[in-house]
């Protein structure tokens, strides 16, 4: 049921718009289940540069959310320097020929928005979200910055300014210094593209030049490597006629061959103990790898995750922080993103501060314990039905506000080549069985393909060598 | 407690939910000849608000939405906060507040997670400094359900032995943690520079406090807190108001206040001594800075005014202090500053995280922003570009059913009137640039603001000299 067509094969489909649904339905429904189902409008248009357009109408508020995706990543930086596709990122609001440096946030402000950007492993976002009247000079700014940038050397020293002291506020003088999504990737994963650190060292930083800039900008930032999507107070024909005026004239720019950076589970499990030095209550992260995108397992592997760690219910709280009483909390992710938002090697992460009366041996083992069960017995009716509700109500939750809304579907675009996979989604999770969550525990959630950093305070490290020191003739 | 994870992105800034403030560029930048004028904005959508209060004291508002098939529930409960903790029992409202699911008289802690799941929701509670706030949400169809769920946890939390003694040990395993963190230490101690011995200036909790916490205690702050004629619940979603405002009814009508209510709290001195604190972090690779002062309540004056003033100087990428201190310096990740309003006090405060190198140089810009707030008119076109900047900041937050439930709930527990809401754009229009200067002077004024380092003292401290005597405090 899960599609695995690749992006490159759905361009061809894109040429026309598809018009998918017919918008969200607020007729006083009969059945509860009819009450509880929305489907998102999603209209797809493909410029003749390439650049993919997607209009997600609603007039319930005289407001746009507008998400433009480019299709590269920090697996993508060139080698020698770590953390170039966020330092670039930044530089997308450094300005332009046409619109200096200050102009953008200037005009955002001035039109009632906000603005953002991000950096994932697989693509890069800038979102935008404002009363419908600055519809128009959002997307031009949009336009302009994919034309070109303003080259120039004294921001791109003022950004490798701020970029050290996001990582020195986030990491370095944080306790840890995000171990369980930086450190705990290095370790599980073989390839380079996969197990660098997308922050970046502050080495690689500096060297960054304004080739690089150039080059990077070249090769990966053009209407082609790009999604464009609009949710709120603009109609289809509307949102198409502005998509063509602003970057219509874009010319499509060469981008890259692709990289393999597939890699397979891991066959033994990698484990690493470190100290930190500002934490004061220890902490464990274990990381599995997951199932590709695309995968009949992606459905079913969301389905197990709530089913361990989707909130207070979940077996991991019930039977870790609650239950056995070792862990203070449990939180899991998947890499940065969602289980719906990668497209290429990627962690199931647990996440979870423990109490020092235990240690991560016994937490691991009750972990165990949990999969165990679930691989033997399954999951009962009534707890699948459950899970799936939850899931399906945490689905449009996230699609609620129009910025994330039109973030999701450019995220959608990008990574499987289909916005409207935004409804199906429900169907998918809908259709997993207890067999399917059983499979994909005893497939993913092994110990082989086990990845465990166990994060101790410097002092707690300590203790125990000097007390065996002093133990000793 | 709470992990956040959300690196990577440009700044750490919550473009969701609440009425965010922003600010402007400080050398202007000329637009460009090509880009395209804004439209004609839209009439302005004001919130309609169906209100009922039944007949013991509880005030239900609706307001039904056509958005996703979800209904969303706040419970706010005034005076029930951290100002109603005692002063040898600070954050006790939190604990009270995470202990309320955590088992009723007829479900446990695990039944009600589960019923929360089954519904496609959630519920949960956390205490501000002025009340409780429960918040809940359900699919449409499960509305009724969450409701029932919603009363029970409010009005029969069990506070079982076995979950109080588990939060007890989480909380001061959690309270170890949090420590770790500059930004908590310097948040306690800016907060006590702030309001003294004020209820508000003791909000985080301490070990001592969290040891002397029992479930009896619990059940009698419970008991003396909740009552229905100082709450308020307010719905939003897909719901009409008659069936909302009956199933309210089903599930609350027979609450019953006991005793007397809690007194309202005195007021938190309007200025206080400045205070100047280093806060000891060996090994420190950044210097945390903080600043403030007294500020103004919700419902002071001069409260719109004062919200404009914080958009200008210090709230979002183009605000003064952080064009100066991140766009134009390169000293910090962020930058911020402003005011933050509750029901009998408020707090003026700003700062950023910086490199150790550039400590004393972005406190001098800190000063020297707060200095010119206070002393020029800021120029017409940034008055008018924030203006609609914070209108914008409102239609885009009131998008979302369940922010407009709580910024609903939130300003009735800091005393603002329903209608607050839907008259902040107009009334944000008419204020000038001659009462953005004087907010400025008064609350702004670069001699009255405390500060409060967190930092290494050997890297940092020949850089505070000069300004002024700074005391130290070891960790």
């Amino acid at each position: 049921m899960i599609q695995t067509t690749r992006r490159a094969v759905l361009g061809a489909l894109g040429a026309a718009a598809l018009a998918l649904t017919s918008g969200p339905s607020f007729a006083a429904p009969a059945a509860a289940a009819r009450a509880d189902r929305w489907d998102v409008p999603v209209h797809v248009k493909k410029l003749d540069n390439g650049l993919t357009v997607i209009i997600s109408p609603d007039p319930s508020s005289p407001t746009v959310g507008i998400s433009v995706v480019y299709k590269v990543g920090m697996r993508l930086e060139p080698r020698n320097r770590t953390g170039f596709a966020h330092l670039f990122e930044h530089l997308m609001f450094q300005g332009t020929p046409k619109a200096p440096k200050g102009v953008f946030d200037k005009v955002i402000t001035s039109g009632g928005g906000n603005n953002n950007g991000s950096t994932r492993a697989d693509f890069t976002n800038y979102i935008e979200t404002a009363p419908s009247s600055a519809l128009d000079a959002m997307l031009w700014l949009e336009a302009d910055r994919m034309t070109t940038l303003d080259f120039n050397a004294a921001t791109l020293k003022n950004q490798q300014d701020v970029v050290k002291e996001e990582i020195r506020v986030n990491v370095q003088n944080q306790p840890y210094g995000g171990f369980m999504w930086i450190d705990i990737g290095g370790l599980a994963f073989d390839k380079w593209e996969n197990k660098h650190d997308g922050y970046g060292s502050f080495v690689d930083l500096e060297n960054a030049n304004l080739d690089d800039v150039r080059a990077f900008h070249r090769d990966f930032y053009g209407p082609n490597n790009a999604v464009l999507s609009i949710a709120g107070d603009v109609t289809p024909a509307q949102g198409f006629a502005l998509a063509q005026k602003y970057f219509g004239k874009i010319p499509a720019r060469p981008t890259p061959k692709p990289t393999d950076f597939s890699e397979g589970l891991n066959t033994a499990e990698r484990r690493l103990t470190q100290s930190d030095k500002l934490a004061q209550v220890p902490a464990i992260a274990a990381a599995w790898k997951l199932p590709e995108r695309g995968s009949r397992d992606q459905a079913p592997f969301a389905v197990l995750g709530q089913l361990l760690a989707g909130g207070d219910a979940s077996r991991l709280y019930q039977g870790l922080v609650k239950g056995r009483e070792l862990a203070l909390n449990v939180s899991s992710f998947y890499g940065l993103t969602s289980i719906w938002e990668y497209d290429g090697p990627t962690l199931f992460t647990l996440f979870a501060l423990y109490k020092p009366t235990t240690n991560a041996d016994v937490l691991l083992g009750a972990i165990d314990e949990e999969v165990a069960r679930i691989v033997k017995d399954g999951v009962d009716d009534a707890t699948l039905k459950n899970l799936k509700t939850a899931l399906l109500a945490d689905w449009y939750n996230d699609l609620e506000m129009f910025l994330r809304r039109a973030d999701r579907l450019a995220k959608l675009q990008a990574l499987w080549g289909d916005a409207s996979v935004v409804n199906k989604v429900p169907g998918w999770i809908e259709s997993v069985t207890s067999a399917d969550v059983q499979r994909v525990a005893a497939t993913y959630l092994t110990r082989a393909n086990r990845s465990v950093i166990d994060r101790k305070p410097a002092a707690m490290l300590a203790a125990p060598a000097a007390a065996k020191a002093a133990s000793q003739p | 407690m709470k992990t956040r994870l959300s690196p990577i992105t440009r700044a750490g800034l919550a473009l969701s939910a609440t009425l965010a403030l922003a600010g402007t560029a400080l050398a202007a930048p000329e637009l460009p000849a090509e880009l395209p004028p804004f439209g004609k904005d839209k009439p302005l959508v004001v919130p309609k608000i169906t209100q009922t209060t039944l007949p013991n004291g509880l005030q239900v508002w609706v307001v039904p939405r056509n958005g996703i098939p979800r209904v969303d529930f706040v419970l706010a409960v005034r005076g029930a906060g951290l100002g109603a903790d005692a002063p040898d029992a600070p954050g006790r409202a939190k604990l009270l507040a995470g202990l309320l699911s955590e088992g009723t008289a007829t479900r446990s802690s695990r039944q009600i997670a589960e019923a929360a799941q089954a519904m496609g929701g959630g519920v949960g509670a956390a205490a501000s400094n002025d009340g409780i706030r429960i918040s809940a949400n359900a699919l449409a169809s499960r509305a009724g359900d969450m409701m029932q769920l919603l009363a029970d946890v409010a009005r029969r939390p069990a506070f079982p032995e076995g979950e109080v003694q588990l939060a007890k040990a989480n909380a001061l395993q959690g309270l170890k943690a949090s420590g770790a963190q500059p930004g908590f230490r310097a948040a306690k101690a800016l907060d006590g520079a702030i309001y003294g011995d004020h209820a508000y200036g003791r909000t985080q909790e301490t070990e001592a406090a969290i040891t002397a916490l029992t479930a009896e205690g619990l059940r009698a702050e419970h008991a003396r807190r909740f009552r229905p004629d100082h709450a308020l619940l307010v719905i939003t979603g897909r719901i009409d108001a008659a069936k909302a405002t009956q199933l309210a009814r089903e599930a609350f009508g027979d609450w019953k206040a006991t005793g007397e209510p809690l007194p309202e709290l005195a007021a938190p001195p309007a200025t206080m001594p400045v205070q100047r604190l280093l806060l000891e972090r060996p090994g420190s690779v950044q210097a945390t800075l903080r600043l403030g002062r007294p500020g103004m309540a919700a419902s002071g004056d001069e409260q719109v005014a004062l919200r404009l003033t914080s958009a200008i100087l210090g709230t979002g990428f183009s605000s003064r202090v952080n064009i100066n201190l991140r766009e134009e310096k390169g000293y910090t990740y962020g930058a911020r500053a402003g005011g933050v309003s509750w029901r009998v006090g408020g707090a003026i405060t700003g700062g950023a995280d910086v490199r150790n190198e550039v400590t004393g140089a972005a406190m001098t810009e800190y000063l020297k922003e707060y200095r010119r707030i206070g002393t020029e008119p800021v120029p017409e076109a940034e008055m008018a570009m924030n203006k609609r900047y914070m209108a914008g900041s409102y239609l885009v937050s009131t998008q979302l059913q369940g922010s407009l439930g709580q910024q609903l709930a939130g300003n009735w527990l800091v005393g603002l009137p329903a209608d607050f809401l839907g008259k902040f754009v107009p009334a944000l229009q008419k204020v000038t640039a001659a009462e953005v200067q004087a907010v400025g002077k008064k609350y702004f004024n670069p001699d009255e603001q405390s500060w409060v380092v967190v930092g290494d003292a050997e890297k940092i401290g020949e850089q505070l000299k000069a300004f002024g005597e700074f005391k130290v405090v070891k960790p």
